[in-house]
């Protein structure tokens, strides 16, 4: 016979799928294409993520879009998510105003490993968009300074209209304590900095190997000649970690959308050690040019 | 009540109407509006039943996984208002062959790996199973594919002997369903002709993998096969029939639906196919399978490696649906085979895929 005691009650059945309301407290434009929301969840119950993790983010009839945490776990009385504008969902999250209500669940997946980074130097490598789960770490990083070595921040954007975060790009770079370069690959007459791809700053930073642990995060198509410059320093597979995109729909290593070969990146990334990726060849676009094989 | 009896056929419909009496039904049956073609679906006829049938193309999972599943109503109020939806009524499900009884088990590992989806299970809690056994066609090959004797999770499994079916009672909720009316004391001339059905059906088997499932794994491992996959990919229309009447596929979407008044709707969980072109598509335009080839290997490395190193067997019950439904003729067995061959004579040949 059907116990039905044994049956859980609907909430619970669902409750992976199902949001927990979070309001939007703070909205800024940051580009044409990006804005910054901050929300803090309806509960008053802190999310406690850690940097590099993402959350599940919807709107009842858009549906449902993974977003990186762009801000740091140091921040708890809200957290913030950088939304670019690319489909329905999206478009809509551009039109929320403070006081709206959201859907979040999460956070999922595996982080940027600050605990095995500790006393370690970190090499920060950001392309475009790359930035906003980077500012979450950049920021734990900045808030918990006596535990990290060295902390070098390399950020390339298309060009200058299309850097995001510069409020705080401009506070990392007025520290004494972190090293900054910025590039752009499309300058205009305001700029006064490097230009190029990211790989073009990287080139010229230095740094010890044995205690540098790099942090990137990029267009796909940037990952292969980070990935090569990094080797060229020397710098150790193991402590290369590559955020990976993928389209998550259900963060529980369940609906397939992410699978890379045997992994799922929702659950055993996003955050990824190179050692990881090398050999799984739907990872192809992190592999260093002479190690690709087909 | 014995562990193994003889429901004689006169007392079949008087056995079903009796659990249909109890609650909602589901079992093969002959589609009102095609008939002849047999499928899964709710009985209120126990003349309806149709035992004796050929694997049907979409599988009994839709009983615990339907190919759109609400899971939750939302109304557009500040804040917005979310109510979860459950089916919570019991049922039976009648008639599953060993294949897909083997196919459930193994949703039921997919879905209970941590962090464990709750609704599978919740439909699971909700239903007995009864199954069936049956003879294979041409495309079955579920000796090779360790399911073709297989009673997992099932209350009843039935098999067909000269006087109606042989009963293995498996559980207490399937003795709980059989009534001292509904069945015999089973004989050795009874015990023996079921055996001899499974015998016969293992006999009758034309199609087999020519590997273990640990060779076969390993081949997968040892090399890339482009030239094999690109030769499939070539022919295959990306179409998803093979995902959609898979009985171990488990990948899905979710999507919301709007109401017409546009003041509320619902969150929908539906099938999805890796074969898409889409499905590995991210919100950057990069799509990380946009090869045709490229989604067609994953589909075979996904059921023979990476399921078989997680839970210790392919995802692949041999019941050749894929093969059935494929628009281009491409049959898991021999493509399968061609794979093995090609390894083994490069493994001859000193190089590898």
């Amino acid at each position: 016979m059907i116990d039905h005691d044994a049956v859980p009650p609907a909430e619970d059945i669902t409750r992976f799928y199902q949001p927990e309301l979070a309001r939007v407290i703070g909205k800024w434009q940051m580009t044409e294409m990006m804005v910054l929301l901050r929300l803090q969840p309806a509960s008053g119950e802190r999310l406690d993520h850690a940097p590099g993790q993402f959350l599940q983010i919807s709107l009842p009839g858009y549906g449902e879009a993974p977003i990186s945490f762009c801000s740091s776990p140091t921040q708890t009385d809200s957290f913030e998510l950088c939304v670019q504008s690319v489909g329905n969902l999206s478009e809509a999250l551009h039109d929320l105003r403070p006081g709206d209500f959201v859907g979040v669940r999460g956070p999922y997946g595996h982080g940027f490993p600050v605990e095995d980074m500790r006393g370690r130097d970190v090499l920060i490598v950001a392309g475009g968009i790359g930035i906003a789960p980077l500012r979450s770490l950049i920021n734990y990083m900045a808030d918990r300074r006596p535990d990290f070595g060295r902390v070098i921040i390399v950020y390339g954007a298309r060009n200058p209209s299309e850097r995001l975060f510069v409020e705080d790009v401009e506070s990392w770079d007025a520290r004494d304590d972190f090293e900054t370069w910025f590039t752009v690959d499309e300058p205009d007459e305001s700029w006064t900095g490097m230009t190029g791809v990211v790989t073009v700053p990287l080139r010229e930073v230095e740094i010890d190997p044995a205690r540098t642990t790099a942090a990137v995060v990029g267009p796909p198509v940037m990952y292969r000649y980070v990935a090569m410059e990094l080797l060229n320093k020397q710098l150790a597979e193991d402590d290369i970690l590559f955020s990976l995109e993928r389209r998550f729909k259900c963060g529980m290593g369940k609906c397939g959308h992410c699978q890379l070969n045997d992994l799922y990146v929702c659950q055993d990334g996003p955050v990824f050690r190179y050692t990881q990726l090398i050999g799984r060849t739907e990872a192809i676009e992190v592999w260093a040019p002479d190690e690709q094989k087909g | 009540m014995p562990t193994e009896l003889v429901m004689p056929h006169e007392a079949v419909e008087r056995f079903l109407g009796r659990l249909i009496d109890e609650g909602p039904v589901m079992g093969p049956r002959e589609r009102v509006s095609q008939p002849g073609f047999v499928h899964f679906d709710w009985l209120s006829d126990p003349g309806d039943l149709r035992l004796n049938y050929q694997t049907t193309t979409i599988p009994p999972k839709k009983a615990f996984f339907a190919p759109r599943e609400v899971l939750f109503d939302f109304e557009l109020t500040d804040p917005p208002k979310i109510t979860a939806v459950r089916e919570a009524e019991p049922f039976t499900l009648v008639g599953v062959h060993p294949c897909d009884l083997e196919a459930l088990r193994m949703l039921d590992d997919a879905y209970a790996k941590e962090p464990a989806e709750a609704c599978w299970p919740a439909n699971r809690a909700r239903a007995r199973v009864i199954g069936v056994d049956c003879m294979p066609d041409e495309y079955c090959f579920c000796t090779t594919a360790d399911s073709c004797y297989s009673r997992a999770r099932c209350d009843l499994f039935l098999t067909p002997i000269e006087r109606g079916y042989f009963v293995e009672v498996l559980t207490p909720a399937g003795e709980d369903m059989l009534r001292v009316s509904d069945v015999d004391e089973a004989t050795d001339e009874d015990r023996e002709q079921a055996k001899d059905f499974g015998r016969e059906k293992a006999g009758a088997m034309t199609a087999r993998l020519d590997a273990t499932p640990e060779e076969l794994a390993e081949i997968l491992e040892s090399g890339q096969f482009t030239e094999l996959w690109n030769e499939i990919a070539s022919r295959c229309y990306s179409c998803g029939s093979c995902n959609t009447t898979c009985p171990t596929c488990f990948c899905f979407d979710i999507n919301d639906e709007f109401d017409l008044g546009l003041t509320g709707g619902r969150r929908v969980r539906s099938w999805d196919s890796c074969q898409l072109a889409e499905f590995a598509l991210v919100a950057g335009g990069h799509n990380f399978r946009r090869l045709r080839w490229q989604r067609v290997r994953h589909r075979w490395y996904r059921k023979f490696a990476y399921l078989y190193r997680t839970f210790g067997r392919p995802y692949c019950t041999g019941c050749g649906r894929c093969s059935r439904a494929c628009t281009a003729d491409i049959n898991i067995v021999d493509v399968t085979n061609e794979l093995i061959t090609r390894a083994r004579e490069g493994d001859r040949q000193g190089v590898q895929g």
